[in-house]
């Protein structure tokens, strides 16, 4: 590792050198990503805030039951299972190019951004399924003593408290910000993914060029990698605040 | 290893060299990577802006002052807003809100740390240029988008927001809530959105300049108290304005996309709305984790610039440094922590609200270090009273006036009286707005030879400055006296009220010194224009004989600063009268005989 | 192997560990610990079809997932992102600013918290009554129509 060849006594912070030890570009990376941290943290928080505030939450294990061509069956958690581990694979990636990139080993770069490219497009068409699943779906709800058909929308909640209805237990309007935190903030992190994608192919494109080979780095494959990597450790808590708990 | 180190400290300084043989007139003052063109960007746009917004508060306040009267000039400039010559409900609230936004954050956040951290940071720390100067010119023009926005937004029909610049839900949220929440709330989330990008861009690279890019020698506690005062101010944009963006698309998509984030229970002229289950508190909260610390964006580069102008002037070194440099980091990490203070009334948990109360409360600490800090530089001090001096001894003053009733207003108990009052006009308009107006016009008075390479005419200043301090508290230190007679804020009209006749003559009288200290305000924008083509010219590179890097560099610096070597540090930067020397540069080396310090 | 130095500005060039060992050991430990995480969420969901479900032992399992996220997200940010690689100064820089997030957490919740029970009582001007709404056992919705 790094650490073990560097004298303890070295004066970091006594100018004319990094005191982390850290290109600029890297450093100014790392706190982008901070900085993102809070945008996501302010918006897992206020969800949070909303879902304290109100008596009753839709529960996700009945809102995220399907799988595709799967039918009515009912599978809990399970289309986001596999969510969570295209995107862990492709993490694994995307550190796999990183480490490529500090051999020196163009093909090796080039093989493994492929596969964390196709791992994030993956992820963003189970997006769209679960998406447009959840927009469609319909769901039979008591509105002012009528039966409606309700999809999930930013506007509209099918999953509120169950009712007793004509002898028949059926739900009724659930806090409408449900849809608006699911889909504003898996749309927000599915747009980081989509940019992540295309900053991925640039990174490939520039691979191929033989970029990184002439400038003797692969240091913008490792930002990219830090990128794509906050990408996904965002989703470990999108996974865990809107599926698990 | 060691043989690695050398080889790489002497590549650090080479990096950005030279790189300037063709400039176009489009690559030096328009699309320019050099920070120091960009800081002048940003200093004349937020001029522009303080004009802009001055004139707003003077027609605002001609409404306060003189509410009976009709000002037949009123509807040349304003149109339909200002029928017959009477400024509207409508447009009064307007005017008002624009006057805030324009003011906080394109005049004190984006004209002050924009233009000083960009002019000081690389010259002072010694470097080249920012770590990044393609992003540093991209800050700029996302600012200069958010400002065309903002500026479009004043002439949309319906007219520009109208909610106050705190845009509370559901006043914000529905277009039914009035006239500008229609068209106008979405030109100014949308430039607010791009403003969040632009500081974001001029964060990370102010952070990452102060911290990776010293030049050799150039320890932390080396550093003048204005870098550290911006890399605290810096600190606190790239982590609270993320919270604020979050915080503004939710408020987009409850406007636009029906969603209820903050829209619950709301019944408009008889009909239910479908919203359920918001809560427009969520709004507040989000919005004053970036307002608060963005009170010490505005406040701590002007405490930086007043730090380093008082000790050239004193010609002191600065008492406590290093006092300082924990009092900035501490006003830093409580600015996170004490948010919901601005939310005593609003229905909060009154038991979080005191330990609210409890961590606000704090700040009095490092804040009263500063001031006794800054007091004790001053104290026997051979002091030269320059314009630069004179406006952050002034910056000093209005602090603590305004920083008392700070304490006053943090406390819940009186909070629930003096909310919403004329009181707290008063208090965040002396301790954050002309304060941090001080210590923007101090620094131009300072750095404008190093900037222009002419001097600015001392006569005008000297009425510039004693105008506005006396003006300053003319204006808001009745403020006081009626908002604590209860007084409200946010009212187009007080003559309904038999409360509120009494101060009849009062705002008469405020509005009067508001019109006089704007035409001051005026002079000092002819001043600086004029100087900057006609001033005086610069002869002596370090006509301040003071001991920072950027005085070092040659009256015109190029882009690249110092034309051969960078400077090497090896002192600190307030070393003056010290062994008989009234003054010793930080690149002068350590002599044998000299005594110990700093 | 390759110790060239992409900045000026690095002192010590890195070097990197060699195999690609260590990378597929925490590909395997996020893995175990997602499925530990999928299993308590089910777990979740079968004490929820329970006619009484014990509102004590959900919250648990809940306080259990959240330990486990932080730690994937520890061996995310420390092996992935090679944060554990870097220096101390480093570390340090990212980890503590991020600290804020605490007292932004509590303060938020209890504020929400806070919301719920002022709604629930009017503002304190009647006792609350809140029925105790639970999610019957999965009737298959979708299948109703």
């Amino acid at each position: 590792m790094s650490t073990t060849a560097i004298p303890t006594n070295t004066k970091w912070w006594n100018g004319g050198r990094s005191p982390f030890n850290v290109s600029y570009g890297k450093v100014m990376m790392w706190y982008f990503l901070m900085s993102d941290a809070f945008t996501f943290g302010a918006f897992l928080i206020s969800y949070g805030t909303i879902r304290f505030s109100v008596n009753h939450w839709a529960d996700p294990n009945h809102v995220f039951s399907a799988f595709p061509f799967a039918g009515h069956a009912n599978l809990p958690l399970a289309f986001v299972s596999l969510m969570t581990f295209i995107l862990i694979f492709s993490s694994v990636t995307m550190v796999l190019a990183v480490h490529e990139g500090h051999r020196m080993n163009r093909k090796g770069v080039e093989k493994y951004m492929i596969l964390t490219i196709l791992g994030g497009l993956a992820f963003l068409s189970c997006q769209a399924w679960e998406w447009t699943h959840l927009i469609t779906g319909d769901h039979a709800v008591l509105v002012n003593g009528q039966i409606e058909h309700w999809g999930t929308t930013v506007s509209k909640n099918p999953w509120g408290p169950m009712v007793m209805f004509e002898g028949k237990e059926v739900a009724t309007p659930g806090p409408i910000a449900f849809g608006g935190y699911f889909f504003g903030i898996t749309g927000f992190h599915g747009f980081h993914v989509f940019s992540g994608v295309i900053i991925n192919i640039i990174m490939l494109i520039k691979t191929r060029l033989g970029h990184f080979d002439q400038r003797g780095h692969y240091e913008m494959i490792e930002k990219a990698g830090l990128y794509w990597h906050f990408v996904d450790l965002v989703w470990v808590f999108v996974f865990l605040c809107f599926y698990l708990i | 290893m060691s043989s690695v180190a050398t080889v790489q400290h002497a590549g650090v300084h080479e990096v950005h060299h030279e790189h300037h043989h063709h400039e176009t007139f489009i690559s030096k003052y328009v699309f320019s990577q050099d920070h120091k063109m960009i800081s002048k960007q940003f200093l004349v746009t937020g001029i522009i802006w303080a004009i802009i917004g001055g004139l707003f508060s003077v027609i605002f306040r001609l409404q306060l002052g003189f509410p009976d009267t009709t000002f037949p000039w009123l509807e040349d400039l304003l149109g339909h807003w200002a029928a017959g010559g009477k400024l509207k409900p409508e447009f009064y609230y307007a005017l008002v809100t624009m006057h805030g936004t324009i003011l906080v954050f394109f005049v004190l956040t984006a004209g002050l740390s924009g233009t000083f951290a960009n002019y000081l940071i690389p010259l002072q720390i010694g470097a080249r240029d920012m770590a990044s100067p393609m992003l540093n010119m991209l800050s700029y023009w996302f600012f200069f988008l958010a400002s065309i926005i903002m500026f479009a937004s004043l002439f949309v029909q319906t007219g520009p927001a109208s909610g106050g610049w705190t845009i509370y839900p559901p006043l914000s949220a529905l277009g039914d809530a009035s006239s500008g929440a229609v068209v106008g709330m979405d030109y100014w989330l949308v430039s607010m959105a791009m403003f969040i990008i632009s500081s974001l861009l001029g964060g990370l690279n102010y952070i990452t300049t102060i911290l990776s890019m010293r030049t050799k020698g150039m320890s932390m506690t080396r550093l003048p108290l204005t870098v550290w005062a911006l890399l605290f101010t810096a600190i606190l944009g790239v982590l609270s304005f993320p919270v604020l963006f979050s915080g503004v698309i939710l408020l987009l998509f409850d406007r636009n996309l029906g969603t209820s984030f903050y829209l619950s229970d709301i019944v408009i002229a008889g009909k239910i709305l479908p919203n359920e289950g918001g809560s427009a508190i969520l709004f507040q909260h989000l919005f004053w984790f970036l307002g608060h610390p963005e009170v010490y964006i505005i406040a701590l580069p002007a405490m930086g610039i007043s730090s380093e102008i008082i000790s050239v002037n004193s010609r002191k070194p600065i008492f406590g440094y290093m006092a300082m440099v924990g009092s900035l980091f501490a006003i830093c990490t409580l600015a996170f922590l004490v948010w919901a203070h601005h939310m005593f009334v609003t229905g909060m948990n009154p038991f979080l609200g005191s330990v609210f109360v409890l961590l606000t409360l704090l700040i009095a600490v490092p804040s009263a270090i500063k001031v006794f800090n800054w007091l004790t530089t001053l104290w026997r001090g051979n002091i030269r009273f320059t314009p630069g001096m004179l406006f952050s001894i002034g910056f000093v003053s209005l602090f603590i006036s305004g920083g008392l009733t700070g304490i006053f207003l943090g406390n819940s108990a009186l909070d629930l009286h003096l909310h919403d009052t004329y009181f707290v006009i008063a208090h965040f308009h002396i301790v954050m707005g002309v304060a941090s107006i001080f210590g923007m016009l101090a620094g131009i008075y300072h750095w404008f030879p190093k900037m222009f390479g002419r001097y600015m005419n001392n006569t005008l200043a000297y009425i510039h400055f004693w105008v506005t301090i006396v003006g300053a508290y003319l204006i808001f230190w009745p403020m006081h006296y009626e908002g604590l007679a209860g007084m409200p804020r946010r009212y187009y009209d007080y003559s309904g009220w038999n409360s509120f006749k009494m101060f009849a003559g009062l705002n008469e009288f405020i509005s009067f010194v508001v019109i006089i200290v704007f035409a001051v305000q005026l002079l000092f924008v002819f001043n600086f224009f004029y100087s900057m083509y006609k001033g005086r010219k610069v002869t002596n590179q370090n006509p301040w004989q003071s001991n920072t890097l950027e005085w070092t560099a040659p009256i015109h610096p190029g882009h690249g600063n110092w034309p051969g070597e960078i400077p090497e540090v090896y002192r600190g930067a307030y070393e003056y009268s010290k062994d008989g020397k009234e003054f010793i540069p930080q690149n002068v080396p350590v002599g044998e005989e000299e005594t110990k310090g700093h | 192997m390759s110790n060239a130095v992409s900045s000026p500005e690095i002192t010590f060039p890195h070097e990197h560990p060699g195999g690609t060992k260590r990378i597929w050991k925490v590909f395997w430990i996020l893995s175990v610990i997602t499925i530990i995480e999928l299993a308590i969420g089910l777990t979740i969901y079968n004490i929820h079809k329970e006619p009484n479900p014990n509102a004590t032992l959900v919250l648990a399992f809940k306080g259990m997932v959240c330990i486990l996220t932080l730690a994937k997200a520890y061996y995310i940010v420390s092996v992935f992102m090679h944060l554990g690689d870097e220096i101390r100064n480093m570390i340090m820089t990212v980890v503590v600013p991020l600290c804020l997030f605490i007292w932004f957490l509590l303060a938020f919740l209890w504020d929400g918290d806070s919301t719920k029970h002022l709604r629930n009582t009017d503002a304190h001007s009647r006792p609350a009554q809140v029925e105790q709404v639970h999610q019957p056992a999965a009737v298959d919705k979708d299948a109703k129509k």
